[in-house]
């Protein structure tokens, strides 16, 4: 653990920093600071001591949480870190599924990663994490889709999602939720949904809401989704299209009342608030890792930024070494994911903030 | 679907007027209940210079002592309000004018919490008003009344008229919309309660 933190620390000196992020050559003096104080944290206490000493109230998922399957060889690579942060509640949840194929035919390795921040309650983005993949799997007709088929499969996996957290009876969700002990539906109670599903020549990405997706290639951010904000233009001609209106109250927002012109759930707002994802499929080339995060990250972190400490975190940004370890791949990735979530929480994000760090390095 | 023009509402944006729009519907809409003068009464504002009002109505098909058992709660109003997380009383027993209480909100809405006070809580007339005296949000000076009325034909009507300020940077047809929008919201959660609860009675009845 110390050796890995010292070693980020002493590759990863300030100006190799500033080098790759020339955009932010004015906030250097804070960037610094908080980075610098960030790492030399890690260095010198353990993280157990950190969190405790800097985020006392803040509870960390496990990794097992998150995944239902072992790793093994052909596994990809990844990190998570999801925290509660300022917010009392939690209401981020991650989904992560490796090998992850169609039953009718599982010849090559699909892997499906997914981030859904929750707003109202917790149980709409709970149910995202449990069943989501399960749909995407029911609808994919083989493993070797092409891109209208990838559409399809999502599209129809979001609105079948969609329905279900409208339907209350046959929920599968545990009653960890005040909403449970009540016998109406909520409509009120919606999730963010950004998904990403890695074949061996693909990424596809999914993405309803204001959750984000980013490729780090050759250490240049590369937005696989773009967020659902209502002042989005195209947004906001569908929402007055439909004969609602975007009202800036704090910010844009439906109605006045959601800061997101799309979302699992918010039955309410329907139709100006729609569950159809935005489909991207971009083809692998020498990429450095993939980015899956909340908002509770990119409202305080920019994209360069982000790319900048998970390609650092990656060993510099090279390419894998043959005989590296499949461990410290998976270590890497998750002190990426760490530092990321640490690096929102410092820049006072007030917002729960989940990160997953997929290493894409062939 | 929530339409957002207000077929069900009215806006008055004069001084201290009251909304003859609002009654007009009313009474139109429900013909029988044409010499009821609860809802003329207390569903007049005094309405400020930067001030919007606005009113929604709501059938349900309940009786109205199963839907006032719900909206007389000011103690618990996140029983039917579903934006409301939680709700302490802060000042007061709850159920006697003058109490305070402090409501948090649900995430994703652009409030966090709400110090109200209630100011009307009448059994006979089945009156409840409260007004927001504090708390994070940009609703100043809200003050809400709540009127049940007996319905031939849908059991009960419950009129929530508001006036409130208009938040710097926002129109009046801003705010009503946004309000509006909230407040048809708790109604139509009131509506599902109170029938889930009346259909639960008549069925422990005919065993």
């Amino acid at each position: 653990m110390a050796e890995i933190c010292y070693e980020v620390v002493t590759d990863a000196c300030p100006s190799s920093v500033y080098e790759s992020t020339p955009a932010h050559s004015r906030r250097r003096p804070r960037f610094q600071t908080v980075m610098h104080e960030d790492w030399e944290k890690n260095c010198k206490r353990s993280k157990q001591e950190a969190l405790a000493t800097r985020y006392s109230s803040i509870p960390r998922s496990s990794r097992e949480d998150f995944s239902d399957q072992n790793v093994d060889v052909s596994s990809p690579r990844y990190g998570v870190s999801s925290v509660c942060g300022r917010r009392r509640e939690m209401e981020d949840a991650v989904a992560i599924h490796p090998s992850f194929s169609s039953p009718k035919n599982s010849e090559f390795p699909q892997h499906y990663f997914g981030v859904y921040d929750g707003h109202g309650c917790s149980h709409v983005a709970a149910r995202c994490r449990e069943r989501l993949h399960k749909l995407v799997q029911e609808e994919l007709s083989s493993d070797m889709e092409d891109e209208e088929e990838w559409k399809t499969t999502m599209e129809r996996s979001f609105t079948r999602m969609d329905k279900e957290v409208v339907s209350w009876g046959d929920s599968v969700v545990t009653a960890n939720c005040k909403c449970d002990l009540q016998t109406p539906a909520c409509d009120s109670v919606g999730s963010t949904a950004v998904v990403s599903v890695i074949t061996p020549d693909k990424i596809v990405v999914a993405n309803c809401g204001d959750s984000r997706a980013v490729l780090c290639r050759n250490g240049k951010p590369v937005p696989l989704s773009t967020d659902h904000k209502p002042d989005r233009p195209d947004e906001l001609d569908r929402i007055e299209g439909a004969g609602g209106r975007v009202i800036y109250w704090d910010c844009p927002r439906v109605l006045g009342v959601l800061a997101m012109s799309r979302a699992i759930g918010d039955n309410y707002l329907k139709p100006y608030v729609s569950c159809e994802p935005e489909v991207t499929i971009t083809d692998r080339r020498d990429d450095d890792c993939l980015i899956l995060a909340s908002d509770g990250l990119w409202d305080v972190v920019s994209n360069e930024t982000a790319c900048s400490v998970a390609r650092m975190c990656l060993r510099g940004g090279g390419r894998r070494q043959d005989n590296e370890d499949p461990a410290i791949s998976d270590k890497a990735c998750t002190e990426a994911s760490v530092l990321l979530t640490k690096l929102a929480l410092a820049r006072n994000s007030s917002d729960n903030v989940s990160v997953v760090v997929i290493d894409l390095r062939r | 679907m929530l339409a957002v023009h207000r077929p069900s509402s009215a806006v008055s944006d004069g001084d201290s007027v009251q909304i003859p729009m609002m009654i007009a519907s009313f009474q139109k809409r429900f013909p029988s209940l044409s010499r009821d003068s609860t809802a003329a009464r207390f569903h007049t504002h005094e309405v400020g210079p930067n001030q919007c009002c606005s009113a929604v109505i709501q059938e349900i098909s309940a009786p109205i002592s199963t839907v006032w058992s719900v909206v007389r709660r000011f103690d618990n109003p996140q029983a039917y309000k579903h934006f409301l997380k939680s709700c302490s009383v802060i000042g007061g027993d709850g159920d006697n004018v003058g109490s305070l209480r402090q409501v948090h909100v649900v995430s994703g809405l652009p409030a966090a919490s709400s110090t109200e006070r209630l100011d009307i809580l009448d059994d006979e007339r089945h009156v409840i008003s409260f007004s927001v005296v504090g708390g994070d949000h940009r609703l100043s000076n809200y003050r809400s009344v709540t009127t049940l009325h007996p319905s031939p034909i849908s059991g009960t009507v419950v009129v929530e008229s508001y006036v409130v300020d208009v938040p710097p940077g926002n129109t009046k047809e801003e705010t009503c919309d946004f309000v509006d929008v909230i407040v048809r919201c708790n109604l139509q959660s009131l509506a599902k309660i109170a029938e889930n609860t009346a259909a639960e009675s008549k069925k422990k009845m005919s065993l």
